[in-house]
């Protein structure tokens, strides 16, 4: 749930400044041992053969030193950055960890009550069918995001293989959007009054179906969990020239300026006391910038302020228009692997 | 069973909240739910209960916090975490800010019951066993078993209920070895192969209040394979 401050931020910064300063302490102690060799040098050149030594040679042993202590403190500096940035991840991985096992552990509890119950009591047979309907609800839950977690390590893979499957197809715009939407409003059950589609994109555009219902449930998913009452959401379908824009508003809690950054960030969670929900794993949004930009799009947000819910604009290639290779090797790919027995892909 | 005995239901999974209700319904117990902090001090503050069950990730305002506003007001009040955390810094954390019992999901019904009827037996032995005693003087503490304080010279503290039961039974039978098991079964009231860590976490507690040395301990001291003996001297 809630990112802690780093508290070993200190303890980084403190190991690069040890860092820095051993490096700086090697260079001196590298110019020291040239300057009093020198001498040395100066000395034995005196008594011996003044041709054996050469000036030349020893400034292109300084320059090489020098150069070499540069590229170490260099390659240093790479490592630190790198290790950085590994340790946050490590961070945020531990956090995604507890999250996932909180997330199976939650609708897992539920079920075992209900069946203890079952076998404890007498169950009225409404009870029962109540009961019944909560549990597979949790079992949908549980099914869910096991599914999240395996595509998406699928989908990270980023490569065009048949590891990933393909079900690229060309749509006529509009009607696959509107589709989408609808059928992922059904499976919240979410009051259709509260959804708004407006405008139109009428033009072709290359989709994988599935991957696209992925899109809308995670973001129909957040406006609900997010928004203190049931959220209203407004889609605003534009067509461009080269690229057609989908903007998806919801009347929720809003995202911050800062947070606004991070909240495609793999595992990322943003803590806010004032959030109606506090569960998730911190890949919902993430997964759907892979899915966009897997499709040659973009996807940013943005938020009008606390409580003014926020806007998520994604902008995907119109067929034909733009991006036409990279359309083409997808549809290609699907027709390739398309023997590939289907697995359910919805979330 | 009493009737009467009143639980605040803090959960919000609506699911095992729906069916929480229904077992404690059955049990005979009053149960009132809400599913976030915020209503959890509001519901607490407005009505009058005698046990809490309390989830951690809660919105709003989180479990911890809802606990120690809760253990403000009244310090008797037994309470329950029940929580997907595992951890043992979160246990530790529960406890210390004043839970009396700490149960982790997914969790048995039955053991779920029994703990809460044990919590309820034990407020119930605890009120009937300070009319006899109501103070006690330990080493330079004046443990008030009223109000739950402990004032030692000039300084006073706050005992948690389930730290103040452990003391009072150990009080009670001071001079006698009480084992582990004894501690669980008669002030946890569990099976003592639940947990035996608790009893330990709890003694170092007390340790830390009223020992000079905690390390060395004088008045709670352990007995190598058996348990605890409390030495009043």
């Amino acid at each position: 749930m809630t990112l802690k401050k780093p508290s070993t931020v200190f303890y980084h910064v403190l190991i690069f400044i040890i860092a820095q300063l051993i490096w700086f302490s090697l260079l001196s102690l590298w110019i020291y041992w040239y300057v009093t060799n020198y001498l040395l040098l100066l000395k034995v050149e005196d008594k011996l053969a003044p041709q054996m030594i050469s000036g030349t040679t020893n400034i292109v042993a300084l320059i090489s030193g020098l150069v070499l202590l540069i590229l170490l403190s260099l390659s240093m500096s790479i490592i630190f950055i790198y290790l950085n940035r590994q340790l946050n991840v490590t961070r945020l991985y531990d956090n995604f960890i507890a999250n996932v096992t909180h997330e199976l552990k939650s609708p897992l509890s539920s079920i075992q009550l209900y069946l203890e119950t079952m076998q404890k009591r007498e169950v009225s047979s409404d009870k029962k069918q109540e009961f019944l309907g909560l549990m597979l609800k949790d079992t949908d839950r549980l099914n869910q995001l096991i599914n999240s977690i395996l595509y998406l390590s699928s989908l990270e893979q980023r490569k065009l293989t048949r590891k990933v499957s393909h079900d690229y197809h060309i749509f006529d715009t509009d009607t696959i959007i509107r589709e989408v939407i609808q059928e992922s409003v059904q499976e919240f059950n979410f009051p259709a009054k509260n959804v708004a589609i407006e405008g139109n994109a009428s033009c072709q555009c290359v989709i994988d179906r599935n991957w696209l219902k992925i899109v809308f449930n995670n973001l129909i998913d957040n406006a609900i969990k997010y928004s203190p009452k049931l959220p209203q959401i407004k889609i605003q379908l534009n067509p461009g020239k080269r690229y057609f824009h989908i903007e998806f508003s919801d009347y929720g809690i809003g995202i911050s300026q800062k947070d606004q950054k991070k909240i495609f960030n793999k595992f990322h969670r943003i803590y806010n006391p004032e959030s109606p929900n506090v569960k998730g794993t911190g890949l919902g949004l993430y997964w759907v910038r892979e899915i966009v930009e897997y499709h040659g799009g973009k996807i940013s947000v943005s938020s009008a302020g606390k409580n003014l819910g926020s806007t998520f604009k994604i902008t995907l290639p119109i067929y034909q228009e733009s991006k036409k290779r990279y359309m083409n090797r997808l549809l290609r790919l699907s027709r390739k692997y398309q023997t590939i027995p289907e697995t359910d892909h919805e979330q | 069973m009493n009737n009467k005995d009143r639980i605040l239901l803090v959960e919000d999974e609506d699911s095992l909240a729906i069916g929480l209700e229904f077992n404690l319904s059955a049990e005979g117990y009053q149960v009132t739910w809400v599913n976030n902090g915020k209503k959890a001090l509001e519901q607490f503050n407005a009505g009058n209960f005698d046990l809490i069950i309390l989830d951690l990730m809660l919105p709003y305002v989180s479990g911890y916090k809802v606990a120690e506003n809760i253990r403000a007001k009244d310090p008797q009040i037994p309470i329950l975490i029940l929580t997907a955390r595992t951890s043992l810094k979160d246990r530790l954390k529960g406890f210390e800010i004043g839970a009396d019992d700490y149960l982790t999901k997914p969790f048995h019904l039955e053991e779920l019951l029994l703990r809460i009827k044990g919590m309820f037996k034990r407020k119930k032995w605890y009120q009937k066993s300070i009319e006899n005693m109501p103070s006690f003087r330990l080493g330079e503490n004046e443990i008030n078993f009223q109000n739950l304080t402990v004032r030692t010279g000039q300084k006073s503290f706050q005992l948690t209920a389930f730290e103040a039961i452990l003391l009072k039974y150990l009080i009670d039978h001071r001079g006698i070895v009480v084992s582990r098991k004894e501690l669980l079964e008669k002030v946890w009231n569990i099976s003592s192969d639940i947990e035996t860590r608790t009893v330990d976490n709890f003694i170092v507690r007390l340790r830390k209040y009223f020992e000079p040395d905690p390390d060395n301990p004088v008045f709670i001291k352990s007995v190598r394979g058996v348990g605890y003996i409390l030495i009043d001297r």
